[in-house]
């Protein structure tokens, strides 16, 4: 396969004058990845009679730019008041909600939409120019390959709740037992539901989402009259367009940093499944281990949220190669996507590249110029979105819990769902209390019903051999980049300790 | 001579918790797969093993601790800080309400009661007339952004119906 350079080019002119359609995706977009419980899925779902109704190659257009610009839009509550719009951003209020906590929200706004564009924009790029081959990643990922990814996934829990990696682990392995909650694939036994019907079908992701991060910090917020401190609330007084500025010179001056986390992105993006979820985690992970100040990760610093941020934006094309070259989508968008161009008859595969080349490369052109546009907003917006931080607790505890309560019951639309919502808030309140991560508990909800499906698809192939899991070469490299993953933070930590002695 | 420096003790009673919680689940969903094709157990007692290896190497941890004097059983990182507890369980009795309330009041009417008094229980009584503008000004936003704008299946009550009618 060969780089069609004049195709793209034509592809590139011909997308931006459907700017018409961009734009208003890009605004819904930020709005709805803002708000925990309306994920860019949730808002295509709300608006299929209308991407139904459209030519689908608008269609597509219009669900990829809101797609795009909600990923972004899912980092501004994260890092204001610790709330991620979406689960793709659970790793950015790690570092982000810390620096608006100190009054510095303009800045991290502005590095994390820096990031984001920065991000999203390469990786389109590139998906664009090697599609072809990073499609070959997916034929090479079995249930074996996947098991240890997403055992990749947990071990980052000990790692990211560094204080105490027993309490990160436990929280995890608690968030995968509750992720185990449902049905059985097979034969459907109930397990461990407590006879909720609501609950045969897993634990739904928006409740827990909105109760472990939402609910739970509007009862710990209100101990404090502000979210800021007060030497954060004079900072957010006095501070003016220079931070926003310096914002964005801090991001572009980490730009190295953008390119390797976003790619990073762009590969766990293309694994079906794994989602921006494991890409923000793995990427806050690995930037936490090579760093040279990992004491710092975690109270606001600059490099901690540039990963998750430049990740999750990385992953958004991803997911869009296995959709388009052999029909799996990458997540749950991408999902929908498939089945509006299904509607439309359009059938994915490596022919569409053949047949429709405008179709088959439209999405990430359109992700491309999405991402181009999406950088006038990035000023005004990381300028004036952080004054929500000076309102009273008074006022913001009780909104964030009757309006993303009320989220939670939107995906299903069962009464069921807030109260569950209520119970994970619980949970959530009490984890942040006695300090087990409750983003641990979270990634651990996300990866228990997929580790469960590969667990069970490579037992029922080897016939119940455990050894199956050391069974593939390429599952032995990755368990071997699992083991050097968990052992390199203590190997480094060693290391420093040991400079530091022989310096004093 | 300087005198040793009095360290403070851990207050395990809050940490606790959460493993125990997990353990009490691991073994409620231990009971429900007994039964179960092999299938249906083989992830789980998977998961369920290593979690409880981990909660018994915690206890463990916390048992010497406690031996040791390093720490006791107090709940003050959970409870902490204590003049906010009967606050916290009014707002919680609150939210319990909220959810219970708002299938039969419906999102805009539910929301703006429980908006107010929240606001009123966190405030201490103050701004009273402030509050009641506000909430209701958000209430009716979420009704206008989410429900028309948006075309958002929210909870439908009295107020809701009512609209659908005029509209």
């Amino acid at each position: 396969m060969e780089v069609q350079w004049s195709l793209f080019a034509e592809m590139f002119a011909h997308t931006f004058t459907l700017w018409w359609v961009i734009i208003p995706a890009i605004f819904l977009g930020l709005i709805v990845g803002a708000i925990p419980g309306f994920s860019a899925a949730n808002t295509i779902i709300i608006l299929l009679p209308m991407t139904l109704a459209m030519d689908p190659e608008v269609g597509l257009v219009f669900m990829v730019a809101l797609y795009a610009s909600s990923r972004m839009g899912a980092g501004i509550p994260a890092i204001l008041v610790n709330i991620p719009g979406t689960a793709g951003a659970a790793a950015t209020p790690l570092d982000g909600y810390p620096m608006t906590k100190a009054g510095r929200g303009q800045q991290a706004l502005a590095i994390s939409f820096v990031s984001s564009i920065a991000g999203g924009l390469l990786t389109t790029l590139l998906a664009l120019l090697a599609m072809p081959w990073l499609s070959q990643v997916a034929y090479y990922l079995h249930s074996v390959e996947m098991i240890v990814v997403m055992l990749f996934g947990i071990s980052l829990i000990a790692t990211i709740a560094a204080r105490d990696t027993l309490k990160g682990l436990i929280a995890g392995f608690f968030g995968l037992m509750i992720g185990s909650i449902g049905a059985d694939m097979v034969y459907a036994t109930p397990r461990g539901t407590f006879g909720f019907l609501e609950l045969y079908d897993k634990v739904p992701l928006i409740p827990a989402l909105v109760g472990l991060f939402a609910v739970s910090e509007a009862f710990a917020i209100i101990e404090r009259q502000s979210i800021l401190t007060e030497r954060g609330r004079n900072l957010m007084k006095d501070s003016g367009w220079s931070e926003t500025i310096e914002g964005v010179r801090i991001a572009l001056s980490k730009w190295w940093h953008i390119i390797w986390t976003s790619i990073l992105g762009l590969v766990i993006g293309v694994v079906p499944g794994a989602g921006a979820s494991i890409a923000s985690f793995v990427a806050y992970q690995q930037s936490k281990t090579f760093s040279k100040t990992p004491e710092l990760y975690g109270t606001g610093h600059v490099e901690g949220l540039i990963a998750p941020e430049s990740a999750n934006n990385g992953v958004t094309s991803g997911t869009l190669i296995p959709l388009l070259v052999i029909g799996i989508p990458g997540g749950a968008t991408a999902a929908i996507m498939l089945v509006v161009l299904q509607y439309h008859g359009v059938t994915m595969g490596p022919d569409l590249f053949m047949t429709d080349p405008n179709l088959a490369y439209g999405p990430f052109t359109a992700m491309a110029v999405t991402y181009a546009l999406m950088i006038f907003t990035i000023m005004p917006l990381a300028r004036y979105m952080p004054r929500i931080t000076v309102v009273s607790t008074t006022y913001m505890a009780p909104l964030i819990i009757s309006f993303t309560l009320v989220g939670a019951f939107v995906p299903r639309e069962y009464m069921f769902d807030m109260s569950l919502a209520l119970v994970f808030g619980v949970i959530g309140y009490i984890a942040r209390k006695t300090g087990y991560h409750v983003a641990a508990i979270l990634i651990g909800v996300i990866l228990g019903p997929l580790l469960e499906r590969y667990f069970l698809i490579a037992m029922q192939m080897s016939q119940g051999d455990i050894m199956v899991l050391f069974s593939s070469d390429l599952g032995n490299v990755l368990w071997a980049g699992l083991f050097f993953s968990i052992g390199l933070p203590y190997f480094m930590d060693y290391r420093r300790k040991r400079r530091k002695a022989a310096e004093e | 001579m300087n005198e040793p420096e009095k360290t403070e003790k851990k207050h395990l009673g809050g940490d606790l918790v959460i493993p125990v919680a997990a353990l009490a689940f691991t073994l409620y969903y231990f009971s429900t797969i007994i039964d179960s094709p092999w299938t249906a157990q083989v992830s789980a007692v998977f998961i369920g093993s290593i979690l409880i290896f981990l909660i018994l190497i915690f206890i463990v941890k916390s048992v010497v601790s406690l031996r040791r004097g390093d720490a006791d059983l107090g709940m003050d990182s959970l409870l902490n800080p204590r003049s906010f507890i009967l606050k916290r369980l009014a707002l919680l009795g609150l939210t319990l309400g909220y959810v219970f309330l708002v299938d039969y009041g419906g999102f805009t009417l539910t929301t703006f009661g429980f908006l107010t008094l929240a606001m009123l229980l966190l405030s201490g009584g103050r701004n009273k007339r402030f509050i009641l503008i506000l909430s209701g000004g958000l209430a009716l936003g979420g009704y206008l952004l989410f429900i028309l704008a948006f075309d958002t299946r929210f909870p439908d009550g009295p107020f809701e119906q009512l609209m659908e009618r005029i509209l």
